[in-house]
């Protein structure tokens, strides 16, 4: 019983945030508003049995990246609050079509979504038995995505770094 | 199997079938491009739920690896496309996406 109201409450306070980030013509009320669903997700991650899977979720989207996002907003400084409205037919259709899309989805979830335990397993999700997996079956996509991020490391520092001949000629802007 | 018993699985389900659908709406009603990438994100945590649900009910440990890439693979994604976003705002001065144009046919 206790478990039910703490799903419905954090399923409501993520469903909200989401909400909220969608609806909200505010990006940093958006962003602060998709940490709290972060952290209903990881709620919703611990009552699932995997704490370990929460904790990640915790530090790696609350911490990491949605820090970023804030900074992002920050330095394109938004204080000119260019509400861009799109227009309504985009909107009447965006609304329909993931609206459809939603129930869809829903209702096949419900009707055909195959959830059959198989017997006697159990399920294993500290931080031991994912890291064995991780370096024992998994080791080569963990060394292609360490790459991969060093990849990203590299492009996100070439798209941002300024441009070098107009700041030689004295025209360049700092940002 | 541990864990909590008493929820069943397809609410979890139908969680995130709902927070997928609003980042498709948002995807498709906004055009503050920050904002999109957002809703972006709020799609990949449906997802990861998804996963998790799963791995819960059938008992595996590879959905729960799953999310550890998604995780590593949306750092990544959200650090080049925040760039992107700033290329674009020092050439256009806008992050509306209807304004990135140049490549438009």
């Amino acid at each position: 019983m206790f478990e039910l109201v703490i799903f419905f409450f954090f399923a409501a306070v993520a469903v909200i945030g989401a909400l909220t980030v969608v609806l909200h013509p505010n990006q940093v009320v958006g962003a602060i508003s998709l940490v709290l669903s972060f952290f209903a997700l990881a709620v919703m991650y611990v009552l699932l049995g995997a704490p370990f899977m929460a904790a990640l979720q915790v530090i790696i989207y609350a911490g990491a990246i949605m820090v970023l996002f804030l900074f992002v907003i920050m330095l394109l400084n938004v204080e000119r609050d260019e509400i861009v409205v799109s227009r309504p037919v985009q909107r009447f259709l965006g609304y329909t079509a993931g609206s459809a899309f939603g129930l869809t989805v829903s209702y096949y979830l419900l009707k055909a979504a195959v959830i059959e335990a198989p017997e006697g397993s159990i399920f294993l999700s500290d931080a031991r038995s994912v890291g064995m997996r991780l370096f024992e079956a998994y080791i080569f996509p963990f060394e292609m995505v360490s790459i991969l991020l060093l990849a990203a490391i590299v492009g996100a520092l070439l798209l941002t770094q300024r441009d070098v001949r107009r700041d030689a000629t004295g025209g360049g802007e700092t940002v | 199997m541990n864990g909590i018993d008493e929820i069943p699985a397809s609410w979890f389900l139908i969680l995130s079938a709902i927070l997928f659908s609003i980042g498709v709406i948002g995807v498709l009603t906004r055009k503050n491009g920050i904002t999109i990438f957002m809703s972006i994100e709020i799609m990949i945590n449906a997802v990861n739920l998804t996963f998790i649900t799963y791995a819960r009910e059938w008992a595996s440990t590879h959905g729960l690896i799953f999310v550890f890439f998604i995780m590593a693979i949306a750092a990544a994604e959200a650090a080049i496309g925040l760039a992107i976003f700033i290329a674009l705002f020092r050439h256009r001065e806008t992050i509306d996406v209807d304004e990135a144009n140049l490549m438009h046919w």
